[in-house]
């Protein structure tokens, strides 16, 4: 691949500048864009901590693609091994096997070269120095990154203008608030001008209005600047919002790598939630045996039973409501959400309809 | 270190970073091209950095010299009314050992504690990961640490002479020069130390108590027991007292001596990186790496 490059079009040193505007404008000449290797390529990537009885197997043989301007994110539960994968990728950790490549360089030789083009944002890291101001930090990362400072200083005040930082430019960055000290942080990671960049609960500490300012700040990085993004969050709204696609990983190994409205999709629809007083115990245990009841809540004196009913059978559940006297006080459908959806795949051997009544659905 | 981005069609080919670059200065509004970083840049931004904590936290530079000056005088005054005159004999060579102890320990746990602390909040992969290599970036921030260290233990030697009434030959290009090659060593040893740091978290305080090691190598007996040349701190102690006491100038010292300085810093720089290095690389395998 890239064989007909004339040459490299940029220093890898020269991050931040490498214009991709050149893919939408050659979109009516197919081959051209196979020939840009994608932003990130995990091939078979396998990492094992430790040996013996207490070895734990933190990623077993990944593999995904993440091409550029892509915002992927990246979702499991606690030990899934998301942190694990991004060190790797990030050359922090060397995999046991696979192999991982960041616009076409293999991490695992030539590591430096790659990293003018990757940054991160981890998870329980403050990345920056708090006792220097906010633009001294963007200033000083850039450097670290390598693109000189004064280049940049233009975009670096438009970047925080956007995360509303502008006016807090010249303040140390221990004497902001939780939330701004966050958004400085990925400002430091954006400053250097990385075009892939992982970020671990980016809005872990803001409030409503910073997430949402952030996350609409992601995606214009991503459609204007083809910036490519990798989320990593536990907040399935972050996710179901910026990311267009979702790769899920359970116990070391991706269960799911699909887009957002295809994982939504293929989560049951045609799920009902009745609510009624005359809900009893023998009602509802004659429903479950002719319908899939998903989950059985009782509030007070009301009952709710959610079934996943789909096509005609929710003709029949009215029925055998009928037959069964009960007044009906609520029917609502329920739409899955990016959480459920991610709850059944990481939660898959404990299915739903052995153990219906365990879990409360969240809705 | 290239990345190659291929090229679309032939006729955008050389144009294409211009135009597309300004295509999107344009739409962003503005007139911008991010250039890359050269090493006077990296090495503008690290002494930078280290310049404004040190004008914006002066009570830390502060505090330092107060502490290292507390200790002189309970050495100076406790000497005197132990030993009397004996002191006031060799008074000079305990003001040049010991504001080359001061200039040990700044390099050695500005160094340690640095990485230490970079690994407490997150900086320090960010420094792993940069294009410019580990290597650089890492010994860049150790001179610029080293260069702190001087104006502070140079605060105190004046601070000492003044209050003992004691005159010490001052040339800077001679004292500089041997003090700054002897505590190069040490700088190295502040790299390995960082370096089991960053794989054994608690293991760095422990080494913190090396520094009371210092005092034993800038007495070491170098005549009597001349190996002890090849020791850090050693041979630069010998020398910078003939310098600092004797008034030898820095040409005066013969090139064998002067070699044996340049092999012992460059060595145990080199060692104290090869360390760091080989530990960083076994972070990375266990995955230490970035744990907070």
């Amino acid at each position: 691949m890239g064989d007909t490059a004339p040459a490299g079009r940029r220093p890898a040193t020269d991050a931040g500048d490498a214009p991709r505007d050149d893919t939408d404008e050659a979109g009516d000449a197919e081959p051209t864009t196979t020939h840009e290797p994608p932003a990130l390529v995990v091939d078979g990537v396998s990492k094992r901590f430790g040996s013996g009885e207490d070895a734990v197997q933190a990623v077993d043989d990944v593999s995904f693609t993440v091409e550029r301007g892509e915002v992927v994110g990246l979702l499991g539960p606690n030990g899934a091994g998301k942190t694990t994968l991004i060190k790797s990728v990030l050359g922090m950790v060397l995999p046991d096997a696979g192999t991982i490549r960041v616009f076409g360089a293999d991490v695992g030789d030539g590591r430096r070269a790659v990293y003018a083009d990757v940054d991160a944002m981890l998870e329980g890291a403050r990345n920056d120095y708090w006792r220097l101001t906010v633009r001294e930090n963007l200033r000083y990362f850039a450097t670290i990154s390598g693109v000189a400072p004064d280049s940049v200083a233009a975009r670096h005040d438009r970047l925080l203008d956007r995360l509303g930082l502008a006016g807090k430019a010249d303040t140390p960055v221990r004497e902001l608030s939780r939330g701004m000290k966050q958004k400085v942080s990925l400002a430091s990671v954006l400053a250097g001008g990385a075009e892939l960049v992982f970020l671990d609960e980016p809005t872990l500490g803001l409030d409503v209005e910073s997430s949402r300012t952030l996350r609409s700040e992601l995606r214009r990085l991503a459609a204007e600047e083809g910036l490519t993004i990798v989320i990593s969050s536990h907040d399935m709204s972050v996710i179901e919002d910026v990311c267009d696609r979702v790769v899920v990983m359970a116990d070391g190994r991706v269960v799911a790598d699909d887009t957002v409205e295809a994982l939504l999709g293929q989560a049951d629809r045609g799920t009902v939630r009745v609510t009624s007083v005359d809900l009893d115990a023998d009602t509802v245990a004659s429903l479950r045996t002719r319908f899939d009841v998903r989950s059985v809540e009782r509030n007070g004196e009301s009952v709710s039973v959610e079934l996943a009913v789909p096509g005609a059978e929710l003709y029949r559940l009215m029925d055998a409501l009928r037959e069964a006297d009960v007044t009906l006080d609520h029917v609502r459908t329920v739409e899955p959400d990016l959480e459920d959806v991610f709850v059944d795949l990481t939660d898959g051997e404990r299915g739903l309809a052995d153990a219906p009544s365990e879990r409360g659905w969240s809705s | 270190m290239v990345v190659v981005t291929a090229g679309t069609h032939e006729d955008e080919v050389p144009p294409a970073d211009a135009s597309a670059e300004s295509d999107r200065a344009a739409a962003a509004d503005e007139h911008e091209s991010p250039r890359p970083a050269t090493y006077y840049h990296l090495a503008r931004a690290v002494l930078y950095r280290e310049f404004l904590v040190f004008v914006r936290y002066p009570a830390n530079a502060v505090g330092g010299i107060v502490i290292s000056l507390f200790f002189f005088g309970v050495l100076f005054y406790g000497g005197q009314l132990l030993a009397g005159q004996a002191l006031a004999d060799s008074l000079e060579g305990i003001i040049v050992g010991y504001f080359l102890w001061t200039l040990s320990v700044g390099a050695y746990s500005a160094v340690s504690n640095d990485i230490g602390s970079e690994v407490q909040w997150g900086t320090l992969e960010r420094h792993i990961m940069t294009p410019f290599g580990f290597a650089p970036v890492a010994l860049l921030k150790g001179v610029a640490k080293v260069v702190r260290t001087f104006l502070t233990s140079a605060v105190v030697l004046v601070v000492m002479l003044l209050l003992t009434g004691t005159r010490l030959s001052l040339d800077p290009l001679t004292v500089v020069t041997v003090a700054g090659l002897a505590i190069t060593s040490v700088l190295g040893l502040g790299f390995a130390a960082g370096g089991v740091t960053v794989l054994y978290k608690r293991i760095g305080n422990w080494l913190n108590l090396l520094q009371f090691g210092f005092i034993v190598l800038i007495s070491a007996p170098v005549l009597d027991a001349p190996w002890t040349r090849f020791l850090p701190l050693a041979h630069g102690s010998a020398l910078l007292q003939r310098a600092m006491v004797d008034g030898v100038r820095l040409w005066e010292f013969s090139a064998g001596e002067l070699g044996l300085l340049v092999a012992v810093a460059v060595g145990y720089l080199l060692g104290g990186y090869v360390v760091f290095h080989y530990a960083t690389r076994r972070a990375r395998r266990l995955g230490v790496l970035g744990d907070y």
